[in-house]
């Protein structure tokens, strides 16, 4: 197990100065100085062999009593071995006191591409530079934001909000007045941009294709995509920030929200978080019902996907993107049927399940296998075989396997290059390991090839279904556990101590263990990840969230390129991004 | 002067006023009709809320377009993007000129100011109406590149772009197409066209000799009128309806007017070419029998235009010219050589 460990002392002594292991969670503590080579190492030896950054996010630790104060945490996943790994690395403090100096580590783009964006971010909300990064700038915040907000001392409300369209901004002071006398500003372009030779043309952020606001300037030479810069941040609403000053209990809400098109599987993700930092024991019945949620939920996720795909592809009268919403909308009524919402479900609590399944459930849930094999049937005569289809498809947007790993991206688009990573196969958990499904994969990496493996794992997804229906058996629906779940209405009225931790619970909340987890799920566009770092308090101290759209879209420029205009179109809706969940 | 030109005059005059407005009146049919089937194919109702089954809805539209503000952006090519979308629409109507809905002229029965006023069922059966179609139909591609271009917008500049090219390279195959159909018939007019057609209980058409020919006319049709899967001038998800994006209110209707007018047009044309035109069972004997005969040819022809909008994904820019110069280009030649030698082997 530590045989690469062993290896990377004896070459380069004293880079790591501490391994430790908490709640199966591997972590390194790495010298500063030696970062770099460590990570090298780790992703070139063959006994590690660390191919994919998974995430990159500073935490703040100054109420930890810990200095330096702040550190960069990378965590990596090795697909040969099926490994993660943490590497904790403590920036050092900067040498002028002044209040602009940052603390600053050596990048890692150069080894991993994917940490471009991730350190960029990490920049941004919580101020750490990276030395050598090709474009350190701020991602998420405007350009003239002061102040980092991820940071513990940032203040809280009530400071001063530095729009760019302020109204006291005199370049905005034709707003109010005729469109007509309205002059256009200058935009920021990517540097190597050239805007004399080639025409650049700004799709979005509003633009129909983009999904949200999702703004790509695109440099084009005739119809031809030279490059696209993506520019994210025009939804960034603070999650993190959010997460760490509210209960634990209190984030699943804003789960949902991340993103919408799956918000079962983000309350799975972080409540099994949560989960794995309290040890909390689940009853088998309740993993049974999250697994048939979880995959309804990536159904309904997918059925998004191709209506809006076949849509971007095919203009906004074809008939395809209202069917696949007929058969979601079944999906939102049983959701709706299990929690009362249809989109923000909330319906996972850490130990178990908010409520008990209702007693309709399995009924509604096989009416709606029999009825999604005809819808499935329906989609795949319409597109499958269609010779525009496979045109507008085929060939078109390849990202390769090891480019996808390079760049972190995850799910669907990386099964799609024939890398067969699936975590419910690889790392099983809830009720995976006692059901039988297959990780559909494909080689050519085209859009087409991203087709065919979310179809078919949509009606992998019904199998696991069907098989979890027919193996659920009645149980409690939480946890016994009552420092963590509440304990049920009757037993309040008869137990004071029942009493006394339903109170605890409802106006404290439950206080994990000091430590820190990071743990993944998969997700239907990709793996979600969620980091806690835990002080011991009812408010997680630093809360970590990796959205697999925010990742996988930094792949667009790659796959773009060399394309036409109507090309970039599919590749966005191939690579099924969710704008909440990109800019969280 | 002489009085029976003058009548002519103005009979045309009025014939001409009448069918104008009939095809106005056809495109706001058919902006219902469209969106009630674009909604029963796509799971929904379509407009029902005004009058019933929504058929008052055009009225609702027609409202809002003219009183919607009339906005003229800044950085536009004034003269120029105003004109265009009169310039897209006029030419879709143009077409209609040489269509003939019925055999034989019509006499009023009664007599007006002492003449006898003699209604043609057509408002110009000139003898190179083939040629006059054609050459009308590509006039049509000016209003939309034109528009593209002085909206002074990327986007629309690409849709124009696209419009120019894809507009006339498909004006190629289709008159190359229609060679055989010239071939059999022996003539470009219309009428004679139809009147070949008109044998064996009227259903002597071109399409059963011609079956080639009337599918590429066809796919070219959908080309020329920007209709689904090849609306690339306007391709929505791509580039904001293209040449459209800097127009509003009523000037966006006009462009919307004269692609379902050119729509409407086409079918028509296709109608008159491959289907019979007006010719049937006992069409000749009946000539109201074949009014109703050819709009339900043409409304069949509008109805499959719909359809194939809303099941099929739309053709990229490149593909849709090499689908035309490599396939449907050699293809029409061949249609046309074959017609040729078979047609020569026959009658000589």
């Amino acid at each position: 197990m530590t045989n690469f460990l062993e290896k990377l002392n004896a070459k380069i002594p004293s880079a790591v100065t501490e391994r430790t292991e908490f709640r199966g969670d591997e972590t390194l503590t790495v010298d500063a100085a030696h970062l770099h080579d460590v990570a090298r190492f780790l992703r070139d030896d063959e006994t590690s062999q660390f191919n994919l950054l998974v995430d990159v996010y500073g935490t703040d630790r100054a109420k930890l009593g810990q200095s330096p104060r702040f550190a960069v945490n990378y965590e990596l996943y090795s697909i040969p071995h099926n490994r993660f790994l943490r590497l904790v690395t403590a920036a050092p403090e900067p040498e002028d006191s002044s209040r602009d100096a940052l603390p600053a580590l050596p990048t890692v783009t150069d080894l991993w591409p994917t940490a471009d964006w991730l350190e960029r971010e990490t920049y941004d909300l919580m101020g750490i530079n990276f030395m050598g990064h090709p474009n350190m700038r701020r991602i998420m915040m405007p350009d003239n934001w002061v102040g980092h907000p991820l940071r513990k001392d940032y203040p809280l409300g009530g400071e001063p909000v530095y729009f760019e369209h302020d109204r006291n901004n005199p370049r905005f002071a034709h707003l109010g007045k005729p469109i007509m006398f309205g002059p256009s500003f200058e935009t920021e372009l990517p540097e190597e941009m050239d805007t004399e030779g080639n025409m650049v043309i700004n799709l979005g952020p509003h633009h129909p294709a983009t999904h949200g606001v999702l703004r790509l300037a695109t440099e084009l030479d005739g119809e031809v995509v030279v490059r696209v810069g993506p520019e994210v941040g025009y939804l960034h609403s603070g999650f993190e920030k959010t997460g760490e000053n509210v209960r634990y209990e209190q984030f699943i809400p804003y789960c949902d929200r991340m993103d919408y098109a799956s918000p079962m599987a983000n309350n799975y993700a972080f409540v099994s978080t949560v989960e794995k930092l309290m040890q909390v024991d689940i009853p088998e019945h309740v993993q049974y019902a999250r697994t048939i949620l979880v995959e309804l939920q990536r159904l309904g996720s997918h059925l998004i996907w191709l209506g809006t795909h076949a849509m971007d592809v095919s203009g906004t009268a074809h008939a395809i993107s209202q069917y696949t919403f007929q058969m979601r909308e079944r999906i939102l009524d049983i959701f709706e049927m299990v929690c009362g919402a249809r989109m923000t479900t909330s319906y996972f609590s850490v130990g178990g399940l908010r409520w008990p399944l209702p007693g309709a459930f399995d009924a509604a849930v096989r009416a709606f296998l029999k009825e999604s094999e005809v819808h499935m049937q329906d989609f795949e005569d319409l597109l499958t075989r269609n010779p525009l289809w496979l045109s507008r498809t085929k060939g078109i947007g390849i990202l390769k396997a090891d480019d996808a790993i390079a760049l972190g991206v995850t799910g669907p688009l990386l099964r799609a290059a024939g890398v067969p990573l699936d975590l419910r196969k690889v790392r099983p958990y809830l009720a995976y390991a006692d059901l039988d499904f297959e990780i559909p994969t494909a080689t050519e990496a085209d859009t087409y090839a991203r087709y065919t493996v979310r179809v078919a794992e949509m009606r992998q997804s019904l199998r696991i279904i069907q098989q979890a229906l027919d193996k659920i058996k009645p149980g409690p629906h939480r946890t016994a556990n009552r420092k963590v779940a509440l304990p049920p209405r009757e037993e309040i009225s008869t137990s004071m101590e029942s009493l006394i931790h339903h109170f605890k619970l409802v106006t404290e909340g439950y206080r994990p263990p000091e430590g820190q987890v990071y743990h993944v799920h998969e997700n239907p566009k990709g793996w979600l990840g969620f980091g806690l770092l835990s002080d011991g308090t009812a408010k997680p101290h630093r809360l970590r969230v990796r959205g697999p759209s925010f990742v996988n879209l930094q792949a667009t420029d790659l796959m773009a390129r060399g394309g036409y205009i109507a090309d970039l179109i599919t590749v966005i809706g191939s690579i099924d991004i969710v704008l909440g969940e990109v800019d969280r | 002067m002489d009085p029976q030109l003058v009548t002519d005059l103005v009979v045309h005059t009025i014939l001409i006023v009448i069918v104008a407005t009939l095809l106005m009146g056809g495109f706001a049919a058919m902006t219902v009709v469209e969106r009630k089937l674009l909604g029963r194919f796509t799971l929904r109702y379509g407009p029902n809320r005004v009058g019933k089954f929504g058929t008052l809805q055009v009225i609702a539209d027609m409202f809002k377009m003219f009183f919607k503000e009339e906005v003229v952006p800044d950085h536009v090519d004034r003269a120029i993007y105003l004109m265009a979308p009169g310039m897209a629409l006029v030419p879709a109507m143009l077409a209609f000129a040489v269509v003939p809905i019925a055999q034989a002229p019509f006499v009023l029965p009664f007599e007006v100011f002492g003449y006898t006023i003699t209604v043609n069922p057509w408002i110009a059966d000139i003898n190179v109406g083939v040629l006059y179609i054609l050459a009308i139909g590509s006039l049509g591609t000016y209003g939309v590149v034109l528009g593209g271009w002085s909206s002074n917008n990327k986007y629309s500049l690409l849709g124009g772009l696209r419009t120019s090219a894809q507009m006339l390279s498909y004006e190629l195959p289709m008159g190359v197409a229609l060679l055989g159909v010239i071939m059999l018939a022996g003539s470009l007019q219309l009428t004679q066209i139809v009147d070949f057609q008109n044998a064996w209980l009227g259903l002597r058409w071109f399409i059963l000799f011609q079956p080639i020919a009337f599918i590429i006319f066809y796919i070219c049709s959908l080309a020329e009128a920007g209709r689904a899967p090849f609306d690339l001038p306007e391709t929505e998800n791509e580039l904001i309806a293209g040449f459209a994006t800097e127009y509003g209110a009523m000037k966006f209707g006009l462009f919307f007017g004269a692609e379902y007018i050119h729509m409407i047009v086409v079918s028509f044309i296709m109608a008159t070419l491959f289907l019979g035109g007006w010719s049937g069972p006992f069409a000749t004997q009946v000539p109201l029998l074949g009014i109703v005969y050819l709009l339900l040819k043409v409304g069949f022809i509008l109805f499959t235009m719909i359809w194939v909008r809303a099941s099929t994904p739309r053709v990229r820019f490149d593909k849709l010219m090499k689908f035309n110069w490599k396939f449907l280009l050699p293809l029409s030649i061949a249609n046309a050589a074959v017609t040729a030698l078979v047609a020569g082997v026959i009658f000589f």
